[in-house]
């Protein structure tokens, strides 16, 4: 924990200082996401109007989708807002360590739901025949999912640069070493983050084709090998010594990463519904 | 800490403590009833009732959900009026755009035309 934290007790709701009493980074955040309720609900309209009018050739959906793929990722997706809001909840007691927890928990659920909508996606284009160019539904369909999954993605990465954050020493006069550090961190982290999605998803793949656990080690055991070692290596990084500057005081910028990754799951929320359940009502 | 931190507000250390302790296990409740009402959301699709009854319940159900995720997770409850009014702003507005578009393209003066659509009747 940073001495900042000690100093006292932080009102996290209001700023005096400012002119509105509310923090600028919150304030930002949320005039940010004010603009990105316009963003997707243009997008969702698009998508509902080619709905109602399909034109010739619209694939039926229903034999594209997977109900219990998508009820998983949904469920993951609300699972990671729990956590994300534990990680705010944690910072703002000044616990760095339960954060970081909350915040691997964070990422790693990210993880998950992007790689079940990659597995949907290379579901849809290699069995289903639903590209961007196929049908005005592919293209609307892509645009706001694929837009939804890139706001999750650049969440996944904030929360990957936040982690790393919690880990800067309290020592100045270490800076270029840290620096350099937290790059190396960086880089063991995406290359984990590569790596682990592709075993997961040649496991997938594997087992779906009927070949047994013998078969997937002969053929992976690289990437499998490499991931393991690189989880090794991100274990080696977080084996923290000394204090860190890292704390309360940095609470806000926490929450303001957290309300994103809140605004990513009620958008998430509203497209599970209109996108994937109506289909099972509306053309039934 | 900043100069920013450093001048805020002081709050009862033992004031603190019991916010964040209940907020944790509100957290964590509200975590619950979100997949409760993601499980429902999934078994009214099935339940044989008018479309009307289900499109009705499902959004219903989304906005319930939406609506507990910005107070309680992002705090809106605890932060100043102002954040929801913000917030509120570009949700009407986007909300609205969405609600136009739909009613326009719904109007018979606008339905689809064309190649792709004469092939359907």
């Amino acid at each position: 924990m940073s001495s900042h934290a000690a100093a006292g007790h932080i009102d996290h709701h209001h700023d005096a200082t400012t002119t509105t009493g509310i923090p600028h980074k919150k304030l930002f955040m949320w005039a940010f996401l004010a603009s990105d309720c316009m963003f997707f609900g243009s997008l969702i309209a698009t998508h509902l109007i080619y709905r109602l009018h399909p034109p010739a050739g619209t694939p039926d959906p229903r034999d594209l989708f997977s109900i219990e793929l998508t009820s998983g990722s949904t469920f993951i997706l609300l699972m990671s807002s729990l956590l994300m809001a534990l990680a705010v909840n944690s910072i703002q007691k000044g616990n760095v360590a339960t954060t970081r927890k909350m915040l691997i928990g964070t990422i790693i659920f990210g993880l998950i739901f992007l790689g079940g909508q990659v597995y949907e996606f290379n579901h849809f284009v290699h069995v289903g025949g639903l590209t961007l160019n196929s049908s005005v539904f592919g293209s609307t369909f892509y645009t706001l999912t694929g837009t939804h999954g890139t706001h999750v993605a650049i969440g996944v990465l904030w929360l990957v640069l936040m982690y790393i954050r919690t880990f800067k020493p309290a020592d100045e006069s270490n800076g270029q070493g840290w620096i350099l550090k937290g790059v190396f961190h960086f880089i063991a982290f995406t290359a984990l983050t590569v790596l682990s999605m592709y075993t997961i998803l040649a496991l997938i793949h594997v087992l779906q084709e009927g070949h047994g656990w013998g078969y997937y080690f002969s053929h992976h055991y690289l990437s499998f090998g490499g991931s393991i070692i690189l989880l090794g290596v991100l274990f080696a990084f977080a084996r923290q010594s000394g204090p860190v500057d890292f704390g309360e005081a940095q609470a806000i910028d926490v929450e303001s990463m957290g309300l994103y990754w809140h605004f990513v799951d009620i958008v998430w929320i509203v497209i599970f519904p209109v996108v994937y359940l109506l289909e099972y009502i509306v053309l039934a | 800490m900043s100069a920013t931190a450093e001048a805020t507000d002081v709050l009862h250390p033992s004031d603190e403590g019991h916010a964040h302790e209940g907020k944790f296990h509100v957290f964590v409740q509200l975590a619950m009833i979100l997949a409760i009402i993601t499980g429902m959301e999934l078994l009214v699709i099935y339940v044989p009732m008018p479309h009307w009854l289900i499109i009705t319940l499902l959004m219903g159900m989304s906005a319930v959900k939406f609506v507990a995720v910005i107070f309680i997770f992002m705090h809106l409850k605890w932060d100043k009026p102002f954040c929801t009014i913000l917030f509120f702003i570009g949700l009407i507005l986007g909300g609205g755009t969405l609600g136009a578009l739909l009613l326009i393209h719904s109007a018979d003066a606008s339905a689809p035309e064309g190649p792709a659509y004469e092939e359907l009747g």
